[in-house]
This record gives structure tokens, C-alpha cells and sequence, in this order.
């Protein structure tokens, strides 16, 4: 015994010592700061999708910051304009990765920009969990460092909607209008599958985002004679298709998907008559319509923190309240991975994550073989106007 | 599919296609004008048109000008945009000794330089559309439905059309026009002024850019790539003939009609596809368009 009591020690010493010695190579960490990388488009054309979902991000963050961190150690930020173009954004994650060597990436609001980065990401090994961007490029198949789709992946886009049409429409036979790119494939992907799972017949046309004259999908749609019409198209097609279906004397509803209902106001405006809204619902990933009860919350803290911001027209932002489940997600990963975090363990604690934000019409769930955070949406009956949320959430059923 | 859907779909995707073919086809008149008395193919023709339905909107929306004024002062800039920018730019390229590709290069730039311009002023972040000036109420035409406002496009681009033939055949500024895309080195021997007539062409060609604006914006809505319009037009000039008028015009009415049948007999996916086959076929089996003539040999 005497023999061994030394070794022992000397054993517990040399762990000890090489614990402090890993946990000091953890680049972006110190005892009392962890450094995170955030980015997103800052300036330039596509800032609204990502400048307040940050500004939503970094109070939270703030918010964590006052009440003592994490494990005594304090949210540190270096901040980038990621511009939702590939090349700044994956400049913006070697900047941060290597110059600011940040412990971990918080950022992106463009899912084709953010899939350009994944293969630096993983040459890296850095943690990076997306900000507000669908991402599916970059979650499928998944990779060990990303976790994204707090808002909705693409795919479950397309499950959830004919889950609501097939369920609360009472839809048999359902129109669908996508992309033919690789978004619009997406989401295609998923709601075959889920029109399959639940025994729905699904009359698709696939278009160019930049067809000029949509007779030709609109008028196959209707001589297929749906129950319903799913468009999860881009702005300007969903502005097209839904004057196209009245000039067609279409009258069945019509779902539109959250990619083509940025600016509601603007939407009216381009089809030029509210009659075509008499039948219209709109996808809708947070669990209430923007400032409604169920996300008073988010706007009020979102006012106290920015009070000048909230003051001007068009703030907040339509996205705002998604940066919160991307910074929540964070903050529980790095709860989780203990007072010595590692990039290791956060992963592991990231892949292990569930919760619910209060803000996203589902959970936020990631698991080592899906991490894509959420996939549930609520719907809103809109005349035009006004907007009434139709009760229930809608979840896809696609896995990879 | 049954007869009944067939014959629908033939009805409608031919009088759809007459509509916005004669969009295709003003374009393609501008373009095939331009080519004509400069040799220049201009790459900025679609961002000519994208910028004249902005302008339009700058007018009517933030400036909250009548259509009375917006019409004919968008008309106006836009000529003069075109017309500077023969003066200022080609007319320099030109001067020294610059060669086609320079020439063409010059119009790439006015194509990136238009772009940019519209997506600084931050109105190009969203798709917006024009107040129509004709209402969008459904007409029965045999088994198709078209609107009011699509009539009129039709309408007043057939009157635009005519106009043009007016012009190139019964004035003295048309016919020295088609002198300069004949033969510009006799022109200038019987008093013609070159730089004269090459600046009234562009100025043309912004004119027809702005009209076409005018009449589809409300229907299709604009947004700073809607520019891609004008490879529409090249397949429409290119399969009329690229150095025909009139060639330019039955183009423009074809690629619209081919567009819609493509979608509507073969599938959606496939329209994009349809006017560069038609280019392929076209420079396969008459390489110098339907209205283009014989083939010239041209002397080096």
C-alpha cells in the first residue's frame, strides 16, 4: 500500500495537470470569458434577414451575461458582416476561427451561403451553430460541428405544409408548386414523404424562381383539380401564382410557405386585389404571429434593449425573434458541457439538446443523427388584412 | 390529359404567349436596332428595362407622381440614359480604335454598373409591381381567360410596333438608320452623321426599354434580376433573324407561344430550357433566323 500511495498521487497529479493543460488549449477560453464568433448580413440587400435576428441573439446572450455566465465564465463576442454571400461569410468564419480564434461559431441567416462554409467548418472542427438559415445543405448529411434550422429546415417546410392541408383542410388531392432548385427539392423531398406516410395524392409542378409568365403551372394546377394549393416558392412567384389563381377563377385555399411571405404588405400589393386572399393561409415557423401574446416577451426585451432601433419604421425586423432558440441552443450546450468545457463536449452536449424556446412553433431538438432544430409550424388564416392562427401546430415526419 | 384540357391548353398558352411575346418582342426590336447600326450586341438591354420599370416606380411611389407625368418622363430618362451612354462610353470606345469585344465589354459594364445603382437605393429587396393603369378583371376569350391589362399590353405593343415600321420606312431619321446598319461608310459619304444617328438608336432603344417596362411591370412584377428578361428577347431576335425587324418581332411572338406550350404539353421544369433550343435549332437548321434572309459573306 505504501508503494502504491505515491504512484496514486502522482497518477492524480499528472491528470489534474494535463485536464488544466487541455482546457488551456481550448482556443477562445479563459477562466472568466468564453470567446463566440457571431456573423451574419450586417449590410447590403439580404440584412433583414439576419441584422436584428443577431440584435435578438446578442440580448439574449446579454441577458445570460448579467445573470453571472456560465460556470462563472462570461459571454465574449467578435462580431462579422457576413453579407449572406458565400465568399464573406466563409472569410468571416477563417477570420474568427484562426485571427480571433473564437471557441465556438454562432452565425448565419442564408442557407446558400452558410452550405459553403461546411467543408472549412469541418477541416476546422469547430462547433458552429447556424443563426436563423434553414441550412439544409450543410445538416444533410449531418456533419459532427454544425447544428442549424432553428427557425425550419427546408424540408420540414414542405412535410408540415401538406400535414395542414391534408389534416385541417381535409385535403385528398393536393397542388404543389416548388422550386426547381435544390430549395425547392428540399422541401419537396419531405412532403412526398409525408403525403405517402398519410395516404394524400400530391399533383406537383416544379418552376424556375425567374419565370416570367406562370400560366402554365397555374393552369396544369387547376385542371388537376386539388383540394388544395401548397406554393412554396420565393416572394415574387407566390405574388404571381396567387394573381394567376384568381384571374383563373380558382377559389380552393391556398397554403404559402414562410419563404414567400417576408413582406405581407408587399405581397397585397403585387397581386393588386384582396379578393385573392379570400382563402389564403401562410405557414408560420414561431408559435404566434409576430408581436402577438405568445411572443410579447421577445418584443418587450427587444425594445428595452434596443430602444432607439425599436423607435424607427420596420423595426423589429420580421425575423427578430429567431435568434433567440440559435442562442439558446448555445448558452444549454455550454451549461452542459461543464465548468472545463471543451469543443468536444459541447458537441457531444449539442447533440443531445432539447428544449423548448417559447418562440418556435416546436421544440428545438437535436440528436447525433438529425441537427436540424426544429420542424413544426402553426398556420394563419389571412384575408388581406388581418391575420387569425389556426389552432394546433403542424410537425413534418421526414428524417434522413 | 383529356381533349378538353388539350384544347384549353392550347387556347390559353397561345394567347398567354401572345402577351408577354410582345414584350419578348419590343426588347428584341431594340436589340436587333442597336446590332443593326453599331455591330454591338448590347448586354445591358435587359437592365435598360429594369431600370426604366424602376424609375417608374421611384416616380410614382416616392415621388407619388401621376401616371400622366411618370409615363412620359420615364420615357424620357431612359432614352437619355441610353443616349449618354453612346455619347460618353461606345462613341470613346469607338474613337479609340476600340474593337468589338471592347464595345461589347462597355455593355457588360452598363448591365453591372444598372444593377448595382438599383440595388444601392434599397428598392430592389423586395419584388414590387406598378399600379396597373387598365384593371386586372378576366376576359373570356373562347375557353382562356386573359385580363384587361393583358390586352392592352398586347394592344399597345402591336401600336408601338407599327410605329416603328412607320418610322424606319416613311421618315428621314428611320431611313438614315437603316442607311447607317446597311452601310455606314456610305452614309457618311452622302452627309449622314455617324455618332449622330448611333446616339438617336440608343436613345430609341431606351424608349422601347422604358415602354416595355411600363406594360409588363404591372404583370410581372420588378425586381433588379428581372433583366434576365432579355435573353428572351435574344432568343427571340436570333430566332427571327438578328438583323431583321420584323424577324425580331415574329421571334418575340414565338418564344412566348413556345414557352407556355413547352409548360403546358411537355413540363414546367422544361420552360426555361425551351427558348435556348429554340436558339440551337434555329442556328442548326436557318443560322440566320426565320425573316433573316440570305446568308451574307462580308468581304476582309
Amino acid at each position: 500500500m505504501k508503494f502504491y500511495k505515491p504512484l496514486l498521487l502522482c497518477a492524480t497529479f499528472c491528470a489534474a495537470v494535463m485536464s488544466v493543460a487541455h482546457a488551456q488549449q481550448e482556443p477562445g477560453l479563459t477562466d472568466k470569458t468564453i470567446k463566440i464568433g457571431l456573423f451574419a448580413p450586417l449590410s447590403g440587400n439580404a440584412m433583414a434577414y439576419g441584422f436584428d435576428v443577431m440584435n435578438a441573439a446578442k440580448m439574449y446572450y446579454d441577458k445570460i451575461n448579467k445573470e453571472g455566465g456560465i460556470h462563472g465564465r462570461k459571454l465574449e463576442f467578435v462580431v462579422e458582416d457576413d453579407r449572406c454571400s458565400a465568399n464573406d461569410l466563409l472569410a468571416a468564419v477563417k477570420k474568427l476561427t484562426e485571427q480571433d480564434k473564437v471557441f465556438m461559431l454562432n452565425g448565419g441567416s442564408c442557407s446558400g451561403a452558410v452550405v459553403g462554409a461546411r467543408e472549412y467548418i469541418e477541416r476546422a472542427q469547430i462547433p458552429y451553430v447556424m443563426l436563423n438559415a434553414s441550412g439544409d445543405g450543410a445538416l444533410y448529411p449531418p456533419s459532427k460541428y454544425i447544428y442549424g434550422a432553428f427557425s425550419i429546415s427546408q424540408r420540414a417546410v414542405g412535410g408540415s405544409m401538406v400535414q395542414f392541408a391534408a389534416e385541417h383542410l381535409k385535403g385528398k388531392k393536393i397542388g404543389y408548386i416548388n422550386h426547381d432548385d435544390a430549395y425547392g427539392g428540399w422541401n419537396l423531398e419531405a412532403a412526398e414523404f409525408q403525403a405517402k406516410k398519410i395516404g394524400v395524392d400530391l399533383q406537383v409542378q416544379s418552376i424556375n424562381p425567374n419565370l416570367t409568365d406562370v400560366t402554365a403551372p397555374m393552369l396544369k394546377i387547376r385542371a388537376a383539380n386539388p383540394d388544395v394549393l401548397i406554393i412554396t416558392t420565393y416572394a415574387r412567384p407566390v405574388s404571381l401564382l396567387v394573381k394567376k389563381a384568381q384571374e383563373l377563377g380558382w377559389s380552393k385555399p391556398i397554403v404559402i410557405a414562410v419563404n414567400g411571405t417576408a413582406d405581407l404588405k408587399q405581397l397585397v400589393e403585387n397581386v393588386g386585389n384582396k379578393d385573392a386572399f379570400k382563402n389564403v393561409y401562410l405557414q408560420e415557423v414561431m408559435l404566434d404571429v409576430a408581436g402577438g401574446p405568445k411572443l410579447k416577451w421577445v418584443y418587450d426585451m427587444y425594445k428595452a434593449y434596443y430602444p432607439e432601433l425599436a423607435a424607427k419604421p420596420g423595426y423589429p425586423q420580421t425575423y427578430m425573434p429567431y435568434g433567440i432558440p440559435s442562442a439558446m441552443a448555445v448558452v444549454n450546450a455550454l451549461k452542459a458541457a461543464g465548468p472545463n468545457p471543451t469543443r468536444e463536449k459541447v458537441l457531444t452536449a449539442l447533440s443531445q439538446t432539447k428544449f423548448d424556446s417559447g418562440v418556435m412553433a416546436g421544440p428545438i431538438e437535436l440528436t447525433p443523427t438529425d441537427h436540424a432544430a426544429q420542424k413544426s409550424a402553426i398556420y394563419l388564416k389571412f384575408d388581406g388584412e388581418s391575420m387569425n392562427v389556426v389552432p394546433d401546430t403542424y410537425r413534418s415526419l421526414w428524417t434522413y | 390529359m383529356s381533349l378538353n384540357d388539350s384544347w384549353l391548353f392550347l387556347q390559353q398558352g397561345v394567347l398567354s404567349g401572345l402577351v408577354t411575346g410582345s414584350v419578348y418582342a419590343l426588347l428584341a426590336i431594340a436589340i436587333v436596332t442597336v446590332f443593326k447600326t453599331t455591330d454591338v450586341p448590347n448586354f445591358a438591354q435587359g437592365e435598360m428595362f429594369m431600370i426604366g420599370g424602376y424609375v417608374a416606380l421611384t416616380l410614382l411611389l416616392i415621388v407619388k407622381w401621376p401616371y400622366a407625368v411618370v409615363i412620359p418622363l420615364t420615357l424620357v430618362i431612359v432614352a437619355m440614359g441610353g443616349a449618354l451612354f453612346q455619347r460618353v462610353v461606345m462613341e470613346r470606345v469607338t474613337g479609340s480604335k476600340g474593337v468589338g469585344v471592347q464595345l461589347v465589354i462597355a455593355t457588360l459594364g452598363l448591365a453591372y454598373g444598372l444593377k448595382g445603382l438599383v440595388r444601392q437605393t434599397g428598392l430592389g429587396d423586395t419584388p414590387r409591381s406598378l399600379p396597373p393603369l387598365v384593371s386586372g378583371d378576366a376576359v373570356l376569350i373562347g375557353d382562356a381567360v386573359l385580363t384587361r391589362l393583358d390586352i392592352a399590353i398586347f394592344m399597345v405593343a402591336l401600336v408601338v410596333m407599327a410605329l416603328l415600321y412607320l418610322m424606319f420606312n416613311k421618315t428621314r431619321i428611320g431611313k438614315a438608320m437603316r442607311a447607317v446598319g446597311m452601310n455606314p461608310r456610305a452614309a457618311q459619304i452622302v452627309g449622314i452623321r455617324l455618332s449622330h444617328i448611333r446616339m438617336l438608336v440608343w436613345a430609341l432603344s431606351g424608349l422601347i426599354s422604358g415602354l416595355a417596362a411600363l406594360l409588363i411591370a404591372p404583370k410581372v412584377l420588378i425586381t433588379p434580376d428581372i433583366a434576365h428578361i432579355a435573353i428572351l428577347a435574344y432568343a427571340a431576335a436570333i430566332v427571327g433573324g438578328f438583323t431583321s425587324l420584323p424577324g425580331a418581332v415574329l421571334g418575340g411572338f414565338i418564344i412566348g407561344i413556345l414557352e407556355n406550350l413547352v409548360g403546358l404539353f411537355i413540363s414546367t421544369n422544361a420552360i426555361v430550357v425551351a427558348p435556348f433550343l429554340a436558339i440551337l435549332l434555329t442556328l442548326i437548321v436557318r443560322p440566320q433566323g426565320l425573316l433573316g434572309g440570305k446568308p451574307q459573306l462580308k468581304k476582309v
